[in-house]
């Protein structure tokens, strides 16, 4: 058996050697995230020969690129939006409207599968609804003479590419926001109403406070989420919608800008967007679990 | 909210959702004119292209998962067993590549690890290869990272540790034989998202030239008529069977918890 | 006509009914306790009285005004909830204003009020905190000053200590009760807890199963309990099966020992309840005689518990612990002292 009148060995760790453990992690972000990312932010305030410049920022601000990041942007907004409020009003039938219990577990893992279904296989499945062919074209033509070409429709503009985000924003959207409504206590409507309030007075004065720093959260990541979205837009529209992952996409390709560092420019300004978006979120969701305790 | 309306919203919302997928398979079975048939399925299998990109993408997801997992396994149990302060940014970094988007990335991966440079990785096939395989894995990294912090959550790491210590076990005994059993299921949950991630992604495959299975479903989609659908719908059925799999194996861990 | 009146209430939920034929009037003023153990439908008739359930038949009047087909926001109840249920995303202050802001009180008066109901719960200071700032007994004073505010007409208790700590759960008993007398409040509150229930209540209802078994007096329910349920319920009872020998005089046999109650019960069977506190150790002139073995003894601080084997029958007894008196030991034959008059005789 063992001694037990001498003391135990006593590991002593090292501290150097503790944070060797994180060393895998950190040279794997340091090498395919930070360098990369880092690459590009300098490169954005470079000339091919090296020098510090401002001309590569400066050459963003030309009509045509000006144009790509606010189609984008717009692109983005809309997208967002209205899988905020979609997704907001789906999830509140679902957790408040009172529907049976067992229809929330296929849709959260719906929600799941939607949500990861983006890309090309995306862009395909809308062409073969609402594009020139598509089934519901056809449907509205034959059966009801509706022509959405003829009312200006088309699956490669502004609206077709939002309503193809929101196939992936609406379940983001769902996904984050039931958790928070499930977080809405029963009792708070029930003291609400005691105290005399309304149904939308409770909404106002209570519920959509509550829940405002999720919901805007939410609307920061999903505008993200389509801003940084390249395969969709690649696929569903080709080259035709001057958006900036597209222009990006087409520029890393073949430099069809005719300056290399115009494009580190336009990739910067992809994450600033996208970063700011983020910290927005991150801001936000703070403040929300802070009340949600 | 009334039922009423909760009922309307909901099969408004569902049909959104379903009308896209009736399309695409609707277009996939309609490649013989006036009947359907799989004669999109055919064709898309007898093409070598397909199974090329196909098998290319399933073994880069599995190479791929491996990878994320020889990382974040250790990486998150290191940092819950002995570095808990370092939590928070860990968990930060982890969640940065939804902040930069793919596109921007590999931009960067091209650039910094051309032929010229100190580290020509797009020099090689292979180093392409590796070079998309670290692409992916930062892709999935905040799936991955999430699922096994979370499932180490549910364990008493330190308490373990010690005792397996006090018995004499090493770190490698440990981890494999303590720490990976326990987050099994997070890890799986983990690999099936990085799997649907991988098999679907475009960006990076294409812009580092390799023959994956997303840039071939772009290609086929500019130059074909009915085949880009039954690829749309097996890319489909790939994530469902991925989401399905993680809701499985999470039911069936749920259930032996309850029975013991 | 009382103050607030309930008559032949019922709810079912699908086919089970959770309440049935509960009747109650209650006196402008009043404290009444409903108490139970949990499933006992005491939770379901004060969220009825609130509104938030309907009755599946039966009456609610309030002030002779029928309130049954009214929505929670038109009845003028205030209720605390057991998990506090303040809203956090506003201060304690516009907590307990709410119900005067969304009845469109200008500002200036729902400041006042505020301050006044602020000062009534003894946290003037805490104003501009947010729930998440305040402990558990704080919050619930908030949520105890939020229902007050708008003066209403009944005050809705619905197990507003059970989430407490002990110490804070008496503190915060006796300053309920103590506000709900200088207001003069009409209040219902829900409890499992009959110590809470018997030290507040000026009266109890005793539920069980959906229904009120007794109501009466603190007092009444703990010395005359009405059923088997509510002796059992209420403060600890031994019962014991009985044969009655002369139903006149009240002569019974328990197990070997004869007792007489010295007042008629029925003939055949009888059950008799007594209290652990009603037996003494020793012999005392006048009073019944019990003859029985210790088999257990448990040391409770203030009090000795014994368990006594009766020939069959066993039978708590609580003894005062004092100084004076080495405490009996397991084993031994001991003689019982009981008044005949305290003996419960218990019906169906």
């Amino acid at each position: 058996m063992t001694d037990l009148t001498s003391p135990p060995p006593k590991r002593r760790w090292h501290p150097s050697l503790t944070w060797l453990g994180l060393l895998p992690f950190a040279l794997f972000i340091l090498l395919f995230l930070v360098l990369p990312t880092m690459k590009i932010v300098i490169g954005a305030f470079q000339r091919a020969d090296g020098s510090f410049t401002f001309e590569n920022i400066a050459g963003l601000f030309t009509a045509s690129i000006l144009s790509s990041y606010w189609i984008s942007i717009k692109i983005s907004v809309a997208s967002s939006a209205f899988g905020c409020l979609i997704g907001f009003l789906m999830a509140a039938a679902m957790v408040l409207g009172g529907l049976p219990r067992g229809i929330r577990s296929p849709l959260m893992t719906f929600s799941g599968v939607a949500s990861n279904f983006a890309g090309v296989p995306l862009a395909f499945a809308f062409l073969a609804t609402l594009g020139p062919l598509g089934l519901v074209t056809m449907f509205l033509r034959t059966e009801f003479g509706i022509n959405l070409r003829a009312m200006g429709f088309n699956i490669l503009s502004f609206w077709g590419l939002t309503i193809t985000y929101l196939f992936f924003q609406i379940p983001l959207m769902i996904l984050i926001i039931t958790p928070a409504l499930d977080g809405l206590k029963r009792e708070w409507r029930e003291a609400a109403s005691c105290l005399g309030a309304s149904g939308a007075q409770y909404w106002r004065i209570v519920a959509l406070p509550i829940l405002f720093p999720t919901i805007l959260g939410t609307f920061a990541l999903l505008f993200a989420n389509a801003f940084g979205a390249v395969a969709t837009a690649i696929a569903l529209t080709g080259s035709s919608l001057n958006i900036v992952p597209i222009m990006l996409f087409a520029q890393i390709r073949g430099d069809v800008l005719g300056n290399p560092h115009l494009g580190y420019a336009m990739a910067f300004g992809m994450i600033l967007v996208t970063g700011l978006a983020n910290v927005v979120y991150i801001v936000l969701r703070i403040r929300s679990e802070r009340w949600l305790k | 909210m009334t039922r009423a309306a909760s009922w309307a919203i909901l099969l408004l919302g569902i049909t959104y959702f379903v009308l896209p997928l009736l399309g695409m398979v609707e277009f996939s079975l309609s490649m013989r004119r006036g009947e359907y048939s799989f004669d999109a399925y055919a064709a898309v299998l007898a093409d070598p292209q397909f199974r090329q990109t196909f098998s290319y993408s399933v073994v880069m997801a599995l190479l791929t998962i491996v990878f994320g997992i020889l990382l974040v396994v250790p990486t998150a149990f290191w940092v819950r067993l002995k570095l808990p302060r370092l939590r928070p940014v860990v968990e930060f970094v982890t969640l940065l590549p939804l902040v930069i988007p793919a596109i921007v990335t590999v931009f960067g991966y091209i650039r910094l690890y051309n032929t010229s440079s100190w580290l020509p990785l797009t020099g090689t096939i292979f180093g392409t290869n590796l070079l998309l395989m670290f692409g992916y894995a930062m892709l999935s990294l905040p799936y991955m990272y999430r699922a096994v912090d979370t499932g180490l959550r549910t364990i008493d790491v330190a308490t373990l540790t010690e005792a397996a210590q006090s018995l004499g076990a090493g770190w490698v005994t440990i981890i494999v034989k303590l720490i990976l059993p326990n987050v099994l299921v997070a890890v799986l949950s983990g690999s099936f998202v990085t799997f649907a991630i991988v098999m679907g992604e475009f960006t990076m495959a294409a812009l580092l030239n390799r023959p994956a299975f997303g840039p071939y479903l772009q290609l086929m989609g500019a130059n074909k008529a009915y085949e880009p659908f039954a690829l749309a719908t097996i890319a489909f059925i790939i994530t469902w069977a991925c989401m399905g799999l993680i809701q499985l194996v999470t039911r069936f861990t749920k259930h032996d918890k309850a029975g013991r | 006509m009382s103050f607030l009146t309930i008559s032949h209430l019922e709810k079912s939920f699908g086919v089970t009914r959770v309440v049935k034929d509960f009747n109650l009037d209650v006196e402008k003023g009043e404290f009444i306790s409903l108490l139970g153990p949990s499933g006992c439908g005491k939770t379901t008739v004060l969220r009825m009285v609130a509104g938030f359930e309907s009755p599946s038949a039966g009456n609610i009047t309030i002030e002779g005004r029928e309130v049954s087909s009214l929505k929670p926001n038109q009845r003028n109840i205030g209720m605390v909830f057991q998990a506090y249920a303040l809203f956090p995303n506003l201060t304690v202050a516009q907590n307990v204003g709410f119900g005067l802001r969304v009845k469109g009180v200008p500002a200036r008066e729902i400041a006042a009020r505020v301050e006044e109901m602020l000062a009534l719960i003894g946290l003037p200071e805490l104003g501009d905190r947010y729930p998440f700032q305040l402990s558990g007994g704080q919050q619930q004073r908030v949520a105890l000053a939020r229902a007050l505010a708008p003066k209403p007409q009944v005050l809705l208790l619905d197990e507003p200590l059970s989430a407490l700590d002990a110490k804070v759960r008496v503190s915060l008993r006796n300053e309920i009760r103590a506000i709900q007398r200088e207001l003069g409040i009409t209040t219902i509150f829900v409890t499992h807890d009959q110590e809470e229930a018997l030290s507040m209540s000026d009266r109890i209802v005793v539920m069980h199963q959906g229904v009120a078994e007794q109501v009466g007096s603190p007092f009444e329910i703990y010395n005359a309990p009405a059923t088997r349920f509510v002796a059992g319920f209420v403060g600890t009872l031994n019962t014991l099966d009985a044969q009655v020998l002369d139903p006149a005089t009240g002569r019974v046999k328990l197990g070997e020992n004869e007792l007489t109650l010295g007042r008629a019960v029925p003939p055949g069977e009888a059950t008799l309840g007594l209290r652990p506190e009603m037996l003494r150790l020793g012999a005392h002139p006048g009073e019944a005689a019990l003859t029985g073995t210790i088999t257990e003894l448990d040391f409770l601080g203030s009090v000795i518990r014994l368990r006594i084997d009766l020939g069959g029958q066993k039978l708590a007894v609580d003894l005062f612990n004092t100084t004076r008196q080495a405490p009996p030991k397991v084993g031994e034959t001991v003689s019982l002292a009981l008044n005949p008059a305290d003996a419960l005789v218990i019906g169906a």
